[in-house]
């Protein structure tokens, strides 16, 4: 930059090379407040731009995160404050509490019986929305409205339909004649139920993640799958599911971090319960385990070792995702340089055996020697143009 | 002694703002405060405390002085309210109203409460009944706050039920039947048992409630006047368990789902013939009724009479934080908000049985209401008076409410439902005890 803007006259007068590096300096600091602003601002605005965020996240984040472990390592009261420290005893003590794996057990049972279904019937629908339908935009926002309505909401009317004396169900199951079901008190039963209202808010929202992303998927390729013969199941399977992928993968994800969490359902699934989440802790989640041991039991040093714990899960969970998802695209990958290979392998052996066949059909016979003709002329042809020319 | 104890029918009544813009509006007319400077009090309650009336009267009287009032819909989500911001230390009310059910939370940070023996609550403690001052008294003699209602408990019943059963159903029949003064749980069991024998159908809603009074009641219940943990090998309470195991294995608890009961429909449609009536209870049962279609004409009534003895089940103080900056105009205005004349208006409001001994003899609280024509024209206020006598102020541990929640809570369920006989479940809920309970 400098160089374009010094005059030629002091180019050319033999300065000695120090004076011109602090003539370049010179210039440098001279540069008008203006410009050192300008500067500036392409230097460090975008920080400043970025910031927010991480301000907001170290303040809302970062530091309750690390505040949380200091309180996990402390015998630490929720109304009478700090008392000893005790180091990492309180997760030792969680880790063989048989309570803390009830929770696990009943929070990986709530997400394994939404997440599975919930995906399936996301695709489902979102494969239905992606076809050539009337009225489109009334489907798409009607998926989308159990979205909008809060989870206690949801919460209070599912509540109420699996009431075990006087719940809808149950009155319907006992009309037609059957066992009336303890949706409440049993857990396989409250997990289904609980389940169900996860599936009722999440189903919509996922199915318009995966949409996008069937929209997203060239229509070319679907095309030209159809002219090669794939029927419109082998196209799903064969074309949109490969292509969205990465989108299943990110709906896996957040469906794992929301499934690990969950709180309000089976906190207000049966809210007058005297134990929070049944009445034999059938269906109290992790989160839920950790604020009864922080507000009902006191315990917020164990309670903090509990969020810890269940942080480190979550992240593990997180990590085993990513592998999975990276070795299915390397895997597939793979899978389909070997497929080409294949392919390049077999049209290459054909070619050689074709080629073979034309030069034994070719030394033999006339209708080979009028195939092999324009091959075996080539160079001849190549050769005798410049001959020509010249 | 449920946490959520005003759950029904508790509609948070966010007046503040518009007692605010009243204030200010007074203020201008009276003289100002003794040190000219303008005061703002915040005061949470929950539920429906029925103080909300008393706020404007008292900043009318009291120029300079702001009420900023605070109601929190429901007991328990209050008790949340109130220990995160005694966690954090930070953001509590000059007057702050405080459950029965939390005492032992409460007693155990007592120090961060003003003792109110400093602002003259030594020459007040005589308007109370002696229980509730003791109640709000910690273990070095502070008191922490002002009674405002109780819980004294009576027995609901629905007369229409007993007459088919061919009991009888006027209340002093009823109380006779279930032995009067001398009423017992065996009494009261046996007389379910009849009931249960006659109709087919259960006696009280659930076990929870049943076992509630029936420890609530005792002068030690989990713990020992001492402090001592007070379950394992205690005759008395293995006594009453066994009573309460039995009647459910006789089918006289319908198993409702507390606080739930279908909705009210549970005391409609005959499930049940009785129900334990601590006084504010009374408004709980006429809220679920209406909700299950049913009124007056449903049959349910009132009676002078408790097993075992007289019981006691919730009631609230209104306590002054020591972060107040202004203990001194907080603990008047505690002291104005508890006083006979105010119980008997909160009475009126909010149907919650004062603790005031003038209060409870005070015309406004024994007369007819909408509460004694529901009741069958039961004299309500009365009983409740009668059933105030005798209570015994129990020792509350820090772990009681974990213990009656928690540790309880399971078996009662599991006697209820029919998973378990009576020691099975006691046994379940001493190993509860052993693991959640640090002895």
């Amino acid at each position: 930059m400098t160089s374009t803007i010094t005059p030629p006259a002091e180019a050319a007068s033999p300065t000695p090379s120090g004076g011109a590096k602090h003539d370049r300096t010179a210039h440098r600091t001279a540069l008008t407040t203006r410009q050192r602003l300008s500067r500036w601002d392409v230097r460090y605005s975008p920080y400043l731009y970025i910031a927010p965020f991480f301000v907001l996240f170290g303040l809302v984040g970062l530091f309750p995160l690390g505040y949380t472990f200091v309180v996990s390592l402390n015998d630490w009261n929720l109304l009478t404050g700090p008392g000893e420290w005790v180091g990492l005893e309180n997760f030792a003590a969680e880790l063989q509490d048989p309570l803390f794996w009830n929770s696990l057990f009943n929070t990986f049972s709530i997400f394994l019986l939404s997440a599975v279904p919930q995906l399936i019937a996301a695709i489902v629908i979102a494969a239905v929305l992606d076809q050539n339908i009337r009225a489109k935009t009334f489907w798409r926002l009607s998926v989308i409205l159990p979205y909008v309505v809060t989870p206690v909401a949801v919460t209070l009317i599912f509540s109420n339909v699996f009431g075990e004396k006087y719940g809808l169900i149950n009155n319907l199951l006992t009309t037609i004649g059957a066992d009336p079901v303890m949706w409440k008190t049993e857990t396989l039963p409250s997990h289904i139920a609980i389940a169900t209202m996860v599936n009722w808010r999440w189903t919509g929202y996922n199915a318009l993640i995966l949409l996008a992303a069937m929209q997203a998927v060239p229509k070319d390729i679907h095309e030209a799958a159809a002219i090669d013969g794939a029927g419109a199941v082998r196209r799903f399977f064969s074309v949109t599911i490969p292509s969205i992928k990465p989108t299943i993968v990110f709906v896996i994800i957040t469906a794992t971090i929301g499934g690990l969490q969950i709180f309000t359902e089976p906190k207000l699934f049966n809210a007058t319960s005297s134990v929070p989440g049944g009445p034999q802790r059938q269906y109290q989640t992790t989160v839920l385990y950790l604020w009864d041991l922080a507000f009902n039991r006191q315990d917020f040093g164990k309670a903090s070792a509990v969020a810890w714990l269940l942080f480190l899960i979550i992240v593990a969970i997180g990590l085993v995702n990513f592998w999975l998802s990276r070795r299915i695209a390397g895997a597939e990958a793979k899978r389909t340089k070997r497929s080409t290979r294949r392919r390049l392998d077999a049209h290459a052996a054909a070619r050689a055996e074709a080629s073979a066949l034309t030069a034994r059909v070719g030394a033999g016979g006339v209708t080979g020697a009028m195939v092999a003709e324009p091959m075996l002329d080539d160079p001849d042809l190549d050769e005798p143009r410049p001959e020509e020319r010249a | 002694m449920k946490l959520s104890r005003r759950t029904r029918g508790a509609v948070a009544i966010a007046g503040a703002a518009s007692i605010a813009l009243l204030a200010t509006a007074c203020s201008t007319g009276g003289g100002a405060s003794a040190e000219g400077e303008d005061i703002t009090l915040t005061v949470t309650t929950f539920g429906t405390q029925g103080l909300e009336g008393l706020y404007e009267q008292y900043e009318a009287d009291h120029p300079g002085i702001t009420i900023k009032a605070t109601n929190i819909d429901t007991g328990g989500n209050a008790l949340t309210d109130w220990q995160t911001k005694q966690a954090a230390g930070a953001g509590l009310p000059d007057v702050q109203a405080v459950e029965e059910g939390w005492l032992s939370k409460v007693m155990q940070v007592s120090d961060s409460f003003t003792d109110l023996r400093d602002y003259g609550a030594d020459d007040l403690s005589d308007q109370w009944v002696d229980w509730k001052v003791k109640q709000a008294t910690d273990a070095d003699g502070r008191i922490i706050g002002y009674g405002t209602d109780i819980g004294p408990e009576g027995l609901c019943y629905n007369g229409k039920l007993f007459e088919e059963a061919g009991l009888p159903s006027d209340r002093e029949g009823v109380a006779a039947l279930f032995g009067g003064e001398d009423a017992s749980w065996e009494k009261f069991f046996e007389v379910g048992k009849a009931y249960h024998d006659k109709t087919g159908k259960a006696f009280y809603d659930q076990s929870g409630f049943v076992w509630n009074s029936m420890v609530n009641q005792l002068p030690e219940g989990y713990y020992t006047a001492d402090g001592e943990l007070n379950v394992e090998g205690n005759a008395e309470l293995e006594a009453r368990w066994a009573l309460l195991a039995q009647g459910a294995a006789d089918g006289l608890s319908s198993n409702q789902t507390q606080w739930d009961w279908g909705g009210g429909k549970a005391f409609t449609d005959g499930s049940f013939a009785t129900f334990v009536c601590p006084g504010w209870m009374l408004g709980v049962v006429k809220g679920q009724v209406e909700a299950g279609g049913g009124d007056a004409t449903t049959g349910w009534d009132f009676a002078d009479v408790f097993p075992g003895g007289a019981a006691n089940w919730g009631g609230a103080f209104l306590t002054v934080p020591t972060t107040s900056k202004h203990p001194k105009e907080a603990a008047e205005l505690a002291e104005y908000l508890t006083n006979a004349q105010s119980q008997v208006a909160a009475f009126q409001a909010a149907g919650t049985f004062p603790s005031n001994v003038e209060a409870q003899a005070d015309a406004g609280v024994t007369g007819e209401s909408e509460l004694t024509a529901f009741f069958n024209d039961a004299p309500v206020g009365e009983i409740l008076g009668s059933r105030a006598e005798g209570v015994v102020a129990q020792y509350k541990g820090p772990d009681d409410s974990v213990i009656q929640e928690q540790v309880f809570g399971p078996s009662i369920q599991e006697l209820d439902s029919g998973k378990a006989d009576g020691p099975t479940a006691w046994q379940h809920a001493l190993d509860l005890l052993d693991q959640l309970v640090q002895q």
